[in-house]
């Protein structure tokens, strides 16, 4: 096992760091409880619109992985 | 909750307007690779040890309107240079900024595998696809095990490489 510090979380080791990392992610993501249904689903379909943003712009750049 | 709303899109242009080096990975990459679900953030690969990239990235951040998500602090080269990882709120949702890891992980080899995306004419590179798994297996958690299962599920047998770390030791 190599001692040399490295700047990469990308790399075993590292859990508490991820840990931390995902709870604080988590805190700032979920929305409250009493979030109207209204918001959520606005939500929602931001995300579904983002995620068909980027299948589209991926086509449109003939997306194929280099290897 | 609205300012969290990631914009793929706003994030990579303003990156792309500073001339910064970067690789879109995480949740946004498992989709341009054909699994669609929801990701609420944008993690975005960066090179090692390129200070003058850093500060791309972070004048990008800055003009996002970035501060640090952990104490909202205006964004200060310290918060990147030399530093493993930045998470920052901005006005295109909360933006993770990585390094690479050990080979194949490592900016570069991700970098040259790494698919194109168009977006108002301008291109920037999403992570394909032996990266991605590379990266789920090495993070392993029930979310990157089921991106894995998802991905399998539309490409048939995944391309699985020895992880340093995780199939052969550092």
């Amino acid at each position: 096992m190599s001692t040399t510090p490295r700047k990469t979380l990308l790399e075993p080791g590292h859990e508490a760091e991820w840990a931390e990392l995902n709870e604080e992610k988590r805190r700032a993501l979920t929305p409250p409880p009493d979030t109207p249904v209204g918001e959520l689903l606005r939500r929602g379909q931001h995300l579904s619109a983002q995620a068909a943003g980027l299948l589209r712009a991926v086509e449109r750049a003939n997306g194929r992985a280099r290897s | 909750m609205a300012a969290l709303d990631p914009e793929l899109d706003v994030a990579a242009h303003a990156l792309l307007a500073e001339h910064a080096r970067f690789v879109v990975v995480g949740g946004f990459s498992v989709i341009a690779n054909r699994f669609v679900r929801a990701t609420e953030d944008i993690d975005f690969l960066v090179p090692d040890d390129d200070e003058d990239n850093d500060r791309r990235v972070l004048a990008a951040l800055r003009k996002l309107d970035g501060v640090r998500l952990r104490d909202d602090a205006p964004l200060d080269d310290e918060h990147l240079i030399g530093k493993t990882h930045l998470r920052a709120r901005t006005e295109a949702g909360i933006i993770d900024i990585m390094r690479g890891g050990l080979p194949p992980l490592d900016y570069e080899t991700v970098e040259q595998r790494a698919m194109p995306a168009e977006y108002d004419g301008s291109e920037f590179l999403v992570a394909g696809l032996t990266s991605i798994v590379g990266f789920k297996r090495l993070a392993g958690r029930p979310r990157d095990r089921n991106d894995l299962i998802g991905l399998e599920g539309v490409h048939g047998e995944l391309p699985i490489e020895p992880i340093p770390g995780l199939d052969i030791d550092t």
